[in-house]
């Protein structure tokens, strides 16, 4: 058990953090809703009505698309454009899909490789993008899902103001959907843009998301 | 791969959130508050009413079912109901409802409201 616990402690820190910014999150939603009804006229709700509503679902979703989005994009752009200096990309003239070799795949691949890396084809161009296409699928569904809920929201919100409710077509064109997603996707890009570039001349000892200390300014694609 | 599982689990909840709506017992309000209305039991078609409209709706000296009787609201068959979240919206052949669901079920926010176009609010004679 302390074992696992020790293995694996990045992936259940990161876990449990969200599970506790997620019970936050839904308690201080529920706060400002049941503060927004009371000027409404309407009823407060408890945290449990409140975790089940389109107002919840769309604040997480919106956060979880452009949270996936960055990553994708980070994963994907990675292969083809490089910052020189920067531990977060490759060294410079290793743009592109790199040959099986480099890849440990086919012929190449280890004995202890994932076999779907030793197999051919559709498996092994499968696995060799697995990573991007989760992280795809769960951006477009997160990005689907916040435009569901966002539009319950929006529709409980205008009939509320006395206004017709709109579908789902008008919804996704209008300001309120792209205000909701432009505004969580400029700052990823912001935070991404900012770690490649910051991470050129700053370091943080033992981390292997900065290089060594030492480490030259020009030294690109090498992790502490 | 069940992380993946997991967070996609977690999105067809948040997908659907809202989605699911009871149209009938709104519709049922609206139509017992117009036939009340249209009935001159003003009491009756108050009782239906969000307090706060029923608290704006008389002027000085008036109560609210007078009011109401006064406003001479028009009848007709619902064509329509559509609810998100707790607000509703019943459209009757002469008229536009809005509603609100309170602990104790739906009650009337508006009545006698007529488009004023261009996505802007309803003008409504009743209204909370």
């Amino acid at each position: 058990m302390k074992r696992f616990l020790k293995e694996n402690s990045l992936s259940l820190f990161f876990l449990l953090i969200f599970a506790l910014a997620l019970v936050g999150q839904a308690v201080a939603g529920n706060g400002q809703y049941n503060d927004r009804q009371l000027v409404d006229g309407g009823q407060p709700i408890s945290v449990v009505e409140y975790v089940a509503s389109s107002d919840f679902a769309v604040d997480v979703a919106e956060n979880w698309q452009s949270e996936y989005l960055q990553f994708l994009l980070f994963i994907v752009a990675t292969v083809w454009l490089v910052q020189r200096g920067s531990p977060e990309s490759k060294e410079v003239g290793r743009e592109g899909g790199e040959s099986d070799e480099d890849q440990m795949v086919g012929r190449h691949a280890q004995p202890e490789s994932p076999n779907w890396a030793t197999a051919g084809g559709w498996r092994r161009a499968v696995f060799s993008n697995s990573l991007g296409w989760v992280m795809g699928t769960i951006f477009v569904l997160s990005w689907l899902a916040q435009s569901v809920a966002g539009l319950a929201a929006n529709n409980s919100e205008r009939l509320a103001e006395l206004r017709d409710p709109q579908d789902w077509g008008a919804y996704v064109i209008g300001p309120e959907f792209w205000s909701r997603t432009l505004q969580n996707w400029q700052s990823e890009f912001l935070a991404v843009a900012s770690m490649v570039v910051l991470s050129i001349f700053l370091r943080q000892r033992g981390s292997p998301e900065s290089k060594p200390v030492g480490a030259p300014h020009d030294a690109t694609g090498v992790e502490g | 791969m069940r992380p993946a599982v997991v967070v996609l689990a977690l999105l067809v909840p948040l997908a659907v959130a809202g989605c699911a709506a009871d149209t009938g017992a709104p519709a049922r309000t609206a139509e017992r508050f117009v036939a009340a209305v249209t009935a001159r039991q003003g009491e009756a078609a108050c009782a239906l009413l969000a307090a706060r409209a029923a608290q704006k709706l008389p002027d000085k000296g008036q109560t609210c079912a007078q009011a109401l009787v006064e406003l001479g609201l028009r009848e007709g068959p619902v064509v329509s109901a559509v609810v998100w979240g707790d607000e509703a919206q019943v459209r009757t052949t002469r008229d536009t409802i809005f509603l609100h669901r309170f602990g104790g079920g739906w009650r009337v926010r508006a009545a006698g409201c007529t488009p004023r176009g261009d996505d802007l609010p309803y003008d409504c004679e009743v209204e909370s």
